[in-house]
């Protein structure tokens, strides 16, 4: 790419949010403008930028799975919590990142982001990819591990790509930036699919209304 | 593998109940062990015939006293003090059916100290060496050819050795009190029939078969600490002429493969890739062991195995200490052409029982899934000078790995296969995952991860010679079996 394509790339990214957040702004929404995924040209203009997650505490709440680490360390299970029903996939997606960031491991069942870990932004393109923008609590301080951080990187895809049937694949993005990895294992250069193979499925979906 | 122990000239199997053996300069003595929790413990009690222990029970502990000193002992606690200093056990001391078991640890770290003597704990042969008595410990490798057979012994630390033949036996004498010696299962062939026990509590008998008629034997040092003797088999003049012309000899029908340095059509260069290293720590243990010093560690030892045993190129992305980029890592192998790349790493786990060895090879996702089916197209024609066309194998430095899978896959289950007879693996053995490091590396490969360092136990395991040394001995299995397929689909 050269810098001429790459300032014009910029400069389309940069018209597209500020147009966006003029918008938003004349509706009289919060909104926050974070720094755009590094994704393809194409999937750029169409990002949608999500809104703070303020649901009331009151209101229509919807059934979600949420994935936490398997008793043995090597699993992902399922637990169904309720979540605040939310506008769109967008904010959807922003509930359930923020949900499993929050969520006290069930018995037995360990949480699988590292604590403190916050949520920074939710962006879905045009070819119905999720990105999920977390700080940098996820990987300062996550205890390493290839095993941990598959559970770490696909928790975050599963609980996402379960919820959101429409959505494709996830990528995980720190700090707003594109991240190479975690803790050193798992490539996160590019979106991620569900991975079934982690998924706990022998047992039933252990209820835990909370 | 068989454990010959040389202390009275008796043969001993591992097979048979556990014991653990005490070497002391008024003889030896055993101890029955209990396995709890892959653990060797020993009872309390039995400690009272070989060091004069005496013990009392108090509210929840056991006081152990010797030469006027004590221990003290609480149930379920890995921290026990001795003689008013802390120090800590592997495993918790535990009190079952009104008895109380320590770790087999307990003898260097808490008894040692109170007695004033050295206890030198050989966990891999369950022996406790006292005092000043000299066992060296002799690590036994046969090589068997078709023409000649080597026995290889690693002495640790380093002894003096006289070899005298003598008639159906090589007896080989180490100047030591006794030996603490490892020899493999061996089948019987043609020049090598057994090696044992031999004459003294410190000999080893090589029983010679009948294709024998010579010997040589070379020695050297590979570092300060131990050194290597080397006694070449060879066949007598009568064996050369028969063998020869007639029929030729029935190939061994060894269970393992038969282990000779020949050149290799299909693996020649591996590259050894030890995870993390400078800024990047990895995984950390509750003692504060670092996954970047296990990797290098064991890498290390692998090359020494893989050089000595298979004669190929070992190189290492990383020597030392310092951080190296993923990509770099990848390149690296691919630069130097290697036939294999092999990544070592250590596991982490949430909760600390977690435990056992993995092995992971790559898995596409989408846009590798595209970039493979390119990879499988005949190639691309580009236009050549001086006009007309060639076509060239263009293939993305990014999803290299993507062509090897099956063979990734192969050598997965190698390594694997050969880790399960060694070491403790996780119920998920084998795996594929994304793996960052896999991505670029133009050749087969895979990431082994040789235990959790989250695991108390298995942190003082990965950090051991022994256990690092059963790693790279599957690995170097894997490897055998990898290039005698690599041999047969070779063009």
């Amino acid at each position: 790419m050269t810098a001429r394509r790459l300032f014009a790339v910029v400069a389309a990214v940069a018209g597209a949010a500020a147009f966006g957040w003029l918008v938003m702004s004349a509706l009289g929404s919060l909104l926050r403008a974070p720094a755009l995924p590094p994704a393809e040209p194409t999937t750029v203009p169409t990002a949608v930028v999500a809104p703070p997650a303020a649901a009331p505490a009151t209101g229509p709440h919807i059934k979600a799975t949420l994935y936490f680490a398997s008793p043995d360390g090597q699993r992902l299970v399922g637990v169904q919590r309720e979540v605040p029903l939310a506008d769109g996939p967008v904010a959807q997606a922003r509930v359930l990142v923020e949900a499993l960031l929050r969520a006290d491991a069930p018995d037995a069942l360990s949480s699988i982001v590292p604590a403190g870990t916050s949520l920074r932004g939710v962006y879905v393109s045009n070819r119905n990819e999720v990105f999920v923008d977390l700080d940098s609590t996820v990987r300062t301080k996550h205890p390493g591990g290839s095993m941990q951080e598959l559970l770490t990187v696909y928790g975050l895809v599963n609980t996402l790509l379960v919820n959101l049937p429409t959505m494709t694949e996830v990528q995980i993005l720190v700090e707003g930036r594109e991240a190479d990895t975690l803790a050193g294992h798992v490539d996160l250069r590019r979106p991620l699919r569900k991975n079934d193979a982690l998924i706990v499925s022998a047992d039933p979906t252990p209820q835990d209304p909370s | 593998m068989l454990l010959v122990l040389l202390a009275t000239g008796t043969l001993w199997a591992q097979a048979a109940a556990p014991v653990l053996t005490i070497l002391s300069s008024d003889g030896r003595r055993t101890l029955p062990v209990t396995v709890i929790n892959n653990q060797d413990y020993v009872l309390v009690d039995e400690l009272a015939g070989p060091f004069g222990t005496t013990t009392r029970e108090a509210a929840g502990g056991l006081t152990i006293a010797v030469h006027g000193r004590t221990i003290i002992l609480t149930a379920d606690q890995t921290v026990v003090s001795v003689a008013g200093r802390l120090a800590s056990l592997p495993a918790p001391a535990l009190k079952r059916d009104d008895r109380w078991y320590v770790p087999v640890d307990f003898l260097p770290r808490a008894l040692a100290p109170v007695l004033d003597t050295r206890l030198d704990l050989r966990r891999a042969s369950r022996l406790v060496v006292t005092g000043d008595l000299n066992v060296p410990r002799i690590v036994t490798r046969v090589e068997t050819g078709t023409s000649s057979a080597s026995v290889t012994f690693e002495i640790t630390p380093v002894t003096p050795v006289r070899i005298t033949a003598e008639a159906g036996r090589l007896a080989v004498q180490f100047d030591a009190d006794a030996l603490d010696l490892l020899v493999p299962s061996l089948p019987p062939q043609g020049f090598i029939t057994s090696i044992g026990a031999g004459a003294t509590s410190s000999a080893v008998a090589i029983a010679t078969g009948p294709r024998y008629g010579a010997y040589r034997s070379s020695s050297s040092q590979p570092d300060a600490s131990s050194s290597r003797l080397t006694i070449d088999l060879m066949p007598g003049t009568t064996d050369l002429a028969a063998a020869a012309p007639a029929t030729p000899p029935t190939p061994p029908v060894d269970i393992r493969p038969s282990i000779t340095p020949s050149p290799s059509a299909g693996l020649r260069t591996v590259v050894i890739d030890p995870g993390h290293g400078g800024e990047e720590l990895g995984a950390q243990g509750p003692r504060g062991t670092l996954e970047k010093d296990i990797t290098l560690a064991v890498s290390k030892r692998l090359r020494t195995l893989i050089e000595s045993r298979l004669g190929l190129r070992v190189f290492l992305t990383r020597e030392d200490d310092r951080t190296v980029s993923h990509d770099d890592r990848s390149a690296f192998a691919n630069n130097h052409r290697a036939d294999v790349f092999l990544s070592i790493h250590a596991n982490a786990a949430a909760h600390p029982s977690i435990k056992g060895a993995e092995v992971y090879y790559l898995s596409i996702e989408r846009a590798d899934a595209e970039a493979r089916r390119r990879a499988a197209d005949e190639g691309t024609t580009l236009p050549a000078l001086g006009g007309g066309t060639r076509t060239i194998d263009l293939i993305l430095w990014e999803t290299a790995q993507a062509r090897y899978l099956e063979q990734s896959a192969t050598l997965a289950t190698f390594i694997e296969e050969g880790l399960r007879s060694r070491v403790e693996m996780s119920p998920r053995a084998v795996q594929q995952a994304p793996f960052r490091v896999l991505v670029g590396a133009n050749m087969p490969a895979a990431l082994v991860e040789i235990g959790y360092l989250s695991n108390p136990a298995q942190e003082q395991q990965l950090a051991s010679a022994d256990y690092q040394n059963r790693v790279a001995e599957a690995v170097l299995d894997a490897l055998v079996r990898l290039r005698g397929l690599l041999d047969r689909t070779a063009p």
